[in-house]
């Protein structure tokens, strides 16, 4: 058994093609200006169904963290850092950041996004801290 | 309450089936089954009494997921029904058969069932795949976490205060006969931080347990409750509030902290009480962190004192709050989502005065249900009547 692999939906195709590009877009809507995620049938600002994928720069702050010493299955290595990243340019999202230590990932902490493959098909916006280099290589 | 208001909605029977981490000659339809007619038996019905059914079906026979497949076995055509599990249990099921019975759509409502999900695939959490979820480990400890964490982080809410609810809960499980857990501690806040980790700031015992089990009641008007055995308890208030769906997105504290408040100023408004008044909290107990943020919500404190006052024995059942005196599901039971109905039925043996660990004097009681990290919230007031 092996960890769950995203099975891309027609909202979310354009984000894993992008992934495995090396770039972060996520869901930005013209009629309101918002960024968003994850991707919705329609915006959750104004219900607008005509949003697009917008780039990301990929840096931001940690929201929130949890060390997961248990995983709900198997294909994870634990302890890893759970965390909820504020991006700088709009949009919230959920990922692991590879400090080396995952004690070391606290509230505050300043990321920016590492892409690893996880499959041929999925790339996964991973996050490192900022100024320091990714501590390690692809899985 | 009005004794002239023919129509209140008030709870007649309830009833819990045995509740265990493993039920290996139980399948989830006879639970449900039983779950039913005792609650029929205690509320002193039979089952054509009854006109409405928010009870799971889960087969085999019928058709499973269809409510109305109850009206073949209640021997009766039904005038109110649900397909949905969520519609079937705790407070959100009360307050719906609660809406039925005051607007007159139906006389006599069973709420309940049994959903075996500790025997599904995978996680505890939404039941179907989640994209941007699942391929991180973001499970339900790790997404209750990350709230707990962040009120910590804003608030100093620290993991003793923490692993203090969770002593004081599983010490009423301790000796809670019916408890998953009867038997096992007492536990000291020192026995839960010593405890394994399971996703920071959680440790094992700060965490709820997963088992089986089924549970029912019966909501009927109170005229009807006149003569039946049971003194009825009165659904005094209720309030509903629903952020978002199940763990797509991660919990905010910044969005979810407050999640339950307005809903819980509507229920105490509705009843006409404070939350000063209530006598005994039945409240969703998935860790010790989410009791913490209910104590604010609910009134009993402000946005980040939550902390200390659980700490101070203001949740036992001899304190100003108690909460959970049956072990909750830190120590009684978690059964999937019949656990929110078990919430109602502790409440209601407490305003009768025949729970295990009785509130001296109970009248008012509040059931707050929750979920997923929490992204909703469903609190229901309930009153004892003679």
């Amino acid at each position: 058994m092996s960890r769950p692999v995203p099975v891309p939906t027609q909202l979310s195709r354009p984000f894993w093609e992008a992934a495995r590009r090396g770039e972060l877009v996520v869901p930005h809507c013209p009629t309101c200006g918002l960024r968003f995620f994850v991707p919705e049938p329609a915006c959750p600002g104004c219900m607008a169904r005509d949003w697009r994928y917008a780039p990301s720069a990929g840096r931001g702050t940690v929201y929130s963290v949890t060390v997961v010493h248990r995983a709900p299955g198997p294909g994870f290595d634990t302890p890893f850092a759970l965390a909820v990243i504020d991006l700088d340019d709009g949009a919230t999202l959920l990922a692991h950041v590879d400090a080396g230590d995952p004690g070391d990932v606290v509230i505050g902490l300043r990321v920016h996004v590492d892409f690893r493959a996880l499959t041929d098909e999925i790339t996964l916006p991973y996050f490192v801290p900022e100024n320091r280099p990714s501590p390690s290589i692809t899985e | 309450m009005n004794p002239a208001d023919r129509r209140l909605p008030v709870v007649v029977g309830v009833y819990a089936t045995e509740q265990a981490l493993s039920l290996p000659d139980r399948d989830a339809m006879d639970l449900a089954l039983e779950a039913v007619s005792g609650a029929l038996m205690d509320a002193g019905l039979a089952p054509s009494d009854v006109d409405g059914a928010q009870v799971d079906w889960p087969g085999p026979g019928g058709v499973p997921g269809e409510g109305s497949s109850w009206a073949r076995v209640l021997g009766r055509d039904l005038r109110w029904t649900s397909d949905s599990m969520l519609d079937n249990a705790g407070s959100r099921g009360l307050l719906k058969a609660a809406a039925a019975v005051r607007a007159g759509f139906a006389d006599t409502v069973v709420v309940g069932g049994c959903r075996l999900v500790s025997r599904g695939t995978g996680p505890v959490g939404a039941g179907v795949a989640l994209e941007f979820a699942d391929v991180w480990g973001s499970y339900v400890v790790a997404q209750f976490a990350l709230v707990a964490a962040r009120h910590m982080h804003e608030y100093g809410t620290t993991s003793r205060q923490l692993a203090e609810v969770a002593a004081t809960i599983r010490n009423n499980g301790t000796t809670n006969p019916e408890a998953m857990m009867y038997g096992r501690g007492p536990y000291t806040a020192d026995d839960v931080l010593a405890s394994r980790m399971v996703a920071t700031p959680f440790h094992l015992l700060d965490c709820c347990i997963v088992g089986e089990g089924g549970a029912a009641l019966v909501v009927t008007t109170a005229e009807r409750a006149r003569d039946l055995p049971h003194p009825p308890v009165a659904v005094l208030g209720g309030g509903m509030q629903y952020h978002q769906a199940a763990y797509a997105n991660p919990a905010l504290y910044r969005e979810v902290g407050g999640l339950g408040r307005p809903a819980a100023e509507r229920a105490y408004a509705m009843a006409g009480i404070g939350p000063h008044d209530v006598d005994v909290f039945s409240l969703y107990d998935p860790n010790s962190f989410e009791v913490i943020r209910q104590l604010e919500i609910l009134g009993l404190c402000g946005e980040g004192e939550g902390g200390p006052l659980a700490a101070s024995g203001a949740i036992a059942v001899g304190g100003k709050h108690p909460v959970n005196p049956d072990g909750g599901c830190l120590a009684y039971a978690w059964n999937g989502t019949q656990q929110m109905t078990l919430k109602v039925v502790e409440a209601v043996r407490q305003l009768r005065g025949t729970a295990v660990h009785q509130v001296a004097g109970a009248e008012l009681a509040v059931v707050g249900n929750a979920g997923s990290g929490a992204q909703h919230y469903e609190m229901s007031v309930l009153g004892r009547m003679r």
